[in-house]
């Protein structure tokens, strides 16, 4: 028994060669039927299961409607035919007419990104607080498996990531953009890019590198095949400084900095924060000495090691540690002013950091490209030193201290910084040592961490997406012809050896004459390889290919734009 | 381009709901919504061609949008949709039915540069092949830009309400023709009409000694646009010969002379020399062997070789057939006769002075007309070939070769001296002498215009019978992503090609073939490939073009390109 009655997806039956079957609209499916099922589908709406059977048991075998039933239960499991969740019709159809965005990052429970206590990992925390501000300006659906509504404008649908490809048209008249995570090991977004339906999709990075180069590899390909109208977010300039060394247009790595909640994270009464945390773990030094703060994993690559040699360094001072767990450190023998002030909910975090007088960020990653705790630490009056690399300094700006670190030219086992212990400690004491200097900077950081809102995110992306139904209008289509030829071989070739060159014709793909005159006009066999090449892969694609091609980068790239220019004239 | 691949409809169901139009592939289970024109399109795509389609939707829908569905639909069916890829064989054609024919003109501008007798021949070539093909061109009366001839045999189609910047003649050229023959011999002029799908393109060269300086360019040229179904014809062999030589594909070259007038002798040759003598004012060609030299010299370079032919063997009463120099070499030692056939009156006149030769030589070179060897030669006299490329099969039987070198520029080298011996020699009367001057006799029946006429046919409706799609077809399963890669290891960036659905690298090479292969025939990927190896040191690797014999570069035998593509690795 399956349930009966049930929502209908919208369908159209009919039969082909002596087949039933229904048509399935919201899915883009055809699933074929037999008679029984066809004749079920007919009651499905209004009749209970019973019902349905006693209408049909004088047509057919009782086995067959059972079998049917099966099958139909079958097909409600793959999302099929069936409603599955609420009926959004309906709701949708009271809601404002707000511009829709598809929300599509599968892996992450959708109830988490409301909740953002169940949440650690600052990429998903940001992208948590983005969403929120977002629902202000555009209605948010998320790919899933059921229908329902999660908030006001936020709903999940019954879109799962196998289906987008299929439901393409719909979802290019449904929805303003589509906006996603970059996950190095998905594999669902490429293909996606193959297709000009798709509205924009703007793909948030977090990790522009590391992970052995996997990171970098996989933002490559997305970078390569992306349609000229979606681009990637991250979260400082610095995403964008790193990959101009990598590909030729920049301009699809936006900057999306993070926001803050700045009525959360804020300065409070620092010996109020000091007594509550030294009496929390026992150590009243916490009180009388002044603190530095490191809230972070305890792990090498959030610079953990570095952090120690700081406490070593400078005994005078203490050193807090806030984290899930001291990890492999545990069982090391730790300085003596290192204090572990254990992991807290998110609400106690202005706590914590108004218990730091300084706050260390020290991280060596390759996936850090923004630093969302020293934004949070400097909401709370609290100045940040933060080491010379990524995207972190941006953040900072004059409302902390830069110290230090040793860039590598390549990552080496997802690390590419090394910050300096003895530049970062002589930084900890410049801003200790002097009570003005030190409450100039907390000044400073305060109020440069107040312009930094989530609401300016949310404003940003729907201008990004604006941006790029922008790029869609200007992109345009290529029907030139060309061809590859041999010439005859030059004077001075003593060996007279044929060269090689193309040619375009003035008649394109359409039989219209697009150049001037009938005629064919010749082209180097790099311009010609390129106008090919661009016909079913994207500029960026055309890069690639052309940098291999041609020694003289310089070269290749007037190639690239020559052509470019070429297409888009004569289109 | 519309229509270069061909696709079968796959198991279908098109309806509406809610004002909405859709298609659903049985098949695959996908619903793909359609608009009005595509639906249209649908309708018809089975049994009508993309011409058909177009022309039949056309008033109703913008050009662009039907042009655009095709190829939205097409696009489908290239990612596994709703339509998939087919090889077609050709239909036979009807036979004991004249086929019909495209003859695109554009003479105004050919017949200014090109010698009268060429022009002639072109003439009466037409005019002969009317017999077996009904020929048709193409006016664009709102357009004035052509004359087209007064050519009784070639009907005019109008095509009125083609409005100028739409549509250009060769989307008329795929409409019910079983062939197009072109006969410019300027490279810009016929090129687009070689984008046409499914029909068989027949382009004749002619070889003329005036347009020699572009006349490799533009067979080669001709050849890159080539598909299987074309056939570049050229009017003696040693055109293809010269064409083979410099490596171009050839598998479509066909050679077939022009066909010459019946020869019917006014007179005995001792009359000839009298009239020849007369005319000239130059007695020693009724005393002293008359020798026929039928020029197809780079002018400049053909003045002072024929200089000293004629100061080497001044035994020898010289008629050189040159259709330039005859203009411009005012000075010629006293043994030399130089003629050119410019106008009926000299047209007419040239039959008396063939009959007056004793033997035909001639450099078997382009820009050499063999109609006029050939008609030289009908009157009995054996020929002496200068070429590299050993005795034309054309007169084969009926005389000689003399090895001779030339290259692209017009620098022609062989041994006078050898040369004059081979002329005294066969100047002696002799049984071999004689047995060639009844094959020469014979000349004039087997060049027949008739003959060329047929050969022509015969080339379209093999043209026909190879019609198939020289592009890539098959759906490529996992599409390449051209992007580059860095490599953790080393830190450096490379570029590589990356397949969705197999998620690994691949080759770079592999998938430009690949995707070349797509828009462009085997011959003009490897020409790429050529090109790149050399410059830019990029190995051919093997192309996945099943069944076509795209070269296998086998980079055991290469060591210098190996050398390079180390190197290569390194600028990456």
């Amino acid at each position: 028994m399956i349930g009966f009655p049930k929502i209908l997806h919208q369908l159209h039956l009919f039969e082909e060669e002596g087949v039933p079957y229904a048509a399935d609209l919201d899915k883009a499916r055809v699933v074929e039927l037999s008679a029984v099922m066809m004749d079920i589908l007919k009651l499905a709406e209004t009749q209970t299961d019973d019902a349905i059977v006693e209408t049909l048991s004088t047509s057919y075998e009782e086995n067959d409607i059972s079998e049917a039933f099966e099958r139909f239960a079958e097909l409600e499991r793959e999302g099929l035919l069936f409603n599955r969740g609420e009926d959004l019709e309906r709701s949708l159809a009271t809601e404002s007419k707000w511009r829709k965005l598809l929300v599509a990052i599968p892996g992450i429970n959708v109830d988490s990104f409301f909740d953002i206590e169940t949440l650690s990992a600052g990429t998903n925390m940001a992208l948590a607080h983005m969403i929120q501000h977002l629902t202000k300006y555009a209605d948010l659906h998320f790919t899933g498996s059921r229908n329902r509504k999660i908030a006001d404008g936020v709903y999940e649908i019954d879109i799962g990531i196998g289906d987008l490809v299929r439901l393409r048209s719909q979802i290019a008249q449904t929805y303003y953009g589509i906006l996603t995570l970059h996950q190095e090991q998905d594999r669902w977004l490429l293909p996606l890019y193959r297709h000009p339906e798709f509205p924009p999709i703007l793909v948030q990075n977090h990790a522009p590198r590391g992970h052995g180069g996997q990171a970098i590899n996989s933002m490559l390909r997305h970078y390569a095949a992306m349609r000229d109208w979606d681009g990637f977010t991250a979260p400082s300039d610095y995403v964008r400084d790193f990959y101009s060394e990598y590909v030729w247009d920049p301009s699809f790595f936006n900057t999306l900095p993070n926001g803050v909640d700045a009525t959360l994270f804020k300065p409070m009464e620092k010996m109020v924060a000091k007594r509550e945390i030294a009496a929390e773990v026992g150590d009243d030094r916490i009180e009388s000495v002044p603190t530095v703060g490191y809230l972070s994993r305890v792990q090498s690559e959030k610079g953990a090691s570095v952090y120690l040699k700081l406490a070593e360094l400078n005994p005078h001072l203490i050193f807090l540690i806030a984290g899930p767990n001291m990890g492999r450190y545990a069982s090391r023998k730790l300085p003596d002013n290192l204090v572990y002030v254990g992991f807290h909910p998110r609400e106690r975090l202005p706590l914590i950091y108004n218990a730091f007088d300084v706050y260390c960020f020290m991280s060596m990653s390759g996936e850090e490209t923004f630093g969302l705790t020293v934004l949070e630490a400097m909401a709370c009056g609290v100045p940040p030193i933060v080491p010379n690399f990524d995207g972190v300094p941006s953040v900072v700006g004059d409302a902390g201290l830069v110290a230090d670190a040793q860039n590598f030219d390549h990552d080496v086992a997802t690390l590419v910084s090394y910050p300096c212990p003895v530049d970062f400690s002589e930084k900890i004491n410049i801003l200790l040592d002097d009570a003005e200097t030190w409450r100039e900077f907390s000044q400073r950081a305060r109020k440069r961490a107040v312009a930094f809102t989530w609401d300016k995110t949310a404003r940003r992306i729907v201008q990004l997406f604006e941006g790029l139904h922008q790029k869609r209008k200007l992109a345009n289509p290529h029907r030139l012809l060309n061809v590859f030829t041999s010439t005859q071989p030059s004077e001075d070739d003593e060996q007279q050896r044929l060269k090689h060159k193309s040619l375009v014709l003035s008649m394109n793909a359409h039989y219209e004459r697009c150049l001037m005159r009938d005629a064919v006009y010749p082209l180097s066999v790099e311009d010609g390889v390129a106008l090919s090449i661009l016909k079913n892969h994207t500029t960026r694609e055309a890069e690639a290919l052309l940098a291999a091609l041609i020694p003289d980068e310089t070269q290749a790239r007037i190639t690239l734009k020559r052509v470019r220019g070429l297409i888009d004239g004569t289109a | 381009m519309v229509s270069r691949t061909r696709y079968r409809l796959k198991q279908h169901h098109k309806f509406e709901q809610d004002d909405q139009k859709y298609v659903a592939d049985l098949e695959t289970g996908d619903i793909v919504k359609i608009n009005d024109v595509e639906w249209e399109i649908l309708s018809r795509y089975e049994s009508q061609t993309h011409h058909q389609i177009v022309e039949a939707l056309k008033k109703e829908y913008k050009l662009t949008a039907i042009f655009d569905g095709i190829e939205r639909l097409e696009r489908l069916g290239q990612q596994g949709g709703l339509l998939t890829p087919t090889v077609e064989t050709a239909e036979p054609t009807t036979p004991n039915q004249q086929p019909k024919l495209l003859v695109p003109f554009h003479f105004t501008k050919e017949k200014l540069a090109l010698d009268y007798v060429t022009n002639l021949n072109r003439y009466q070539s037409l005019k002969h092949l009317a017999e077996f093909a009904e020929l048709e061109t193409l006016a664009f009366p709102e357009e004035e830009k052509e004359d087209i001839p007064p050519l009784d045999e070639v009907r005019v189609r109008n095509i009125s309400g083609a409005k100028s910047g739409t549509l250009m003649s060769p989307w008329y050229a795929m409409d019910g023709y079983d062939g197009i023959l072109l006969l410019s011999q300027f490279l810009t002029d016929d090129l687009p009409y070689y984008r046409i799908p499914d029909v068989p393109i027949v382009h004749c060269i002619e070889g003329d000694q005036r347009l020699q300086h572009i006349l490799l360019r533009t067979l080669l040229t001709l050849c890159a646009f080539q598909r299987s179904k074309d056939t570049l014809v050229v009017k003696a062999s040693w055109m293809k010969a010269w064409l083979a030589e410099l490596g171009a594909p050839v598998e479509n070259v066909r050679v077939i002379p022009d066909g010459i007038d019946i020869v019917q002798p006014t007179g005995d040759k001792v009359l000839a020399k009298q009239h020849t003598a007369a005319i000239f004012d130059k007695p020693m060609f009724v005393k002293q062997p008359v020798v026929g030299l039928i020029s197809g010299f780079e002018p400049n370079r053909g003045a002072a070789w024929i200089s000293e032919f004629a100061r080497t063997n001044p035994h020898l009463a010289i008629f050189v057939y040159d259709a330039m120099l005859a203009q411009h070499y005012q000075h010629p030692p006293k043994n030399v006769i130089i003629f050119n056939a410019d106008g009926e009156e000299t047209r007419a006149v040239l039959p008396v002075f063939f009959q007056a030769l004793d033997l035909v030589c001639f450099p078997a070179m382009p820009g050499t007309p063999l109609p006029i060897v050939l008609e030289a030669m009908a009157f009995g006299a054996p020929c002496v070939a200068m070429t590299k490329y050993g005795m034309p099969p054309e007169v084969i039987g009926a005389g000689v070769n003399v090895e001779a070198d030339w290259d692209h520029f017009g620098n022609f080298r062989m041994s006078m001296v050898k040369l004059s011996e081979t002329i005294n020699q066969w100047l002696q009367p002799s049984d071999a002498r004689t047995q060639c001057q009844g094959f020469a006799k014979g000349i004039a029946q087997r060049y027949t215009r008739k003959n060329a006429a047929q050969a022509l046919i015969q080339v379209f409706e093999e043209g026909f019978q190879r019609r198939t799609d020289d592009f890539r077809t098959e759906r490529t399963l996992f599409p390449p992503i051209f992007c580059r890669r860095y490599e953790p290891d080393t830190g450096t960036l490379r570029s590589s090609v990356y397949r969705l659905g197999t998620n690994r690298y691949d080759h770079l090479e592999t998938a430009l073939a690949e995707v070349l292969a797509e828009g462009h025939t085997p011959a003009e990927v490897e020409s790429v490939f050529k090109h790149f190896q050399r410059e830019c040191s990029i190995p051919v690797c093997e192309i996945t073009r099943a069944g076509d014999g795209f070269p296998n570069n086998n980079r055991e035998t290469n060591p210098a390109g190996q050398e390079h593509q180390q190197k290569g690795e390194t600028y990456r």
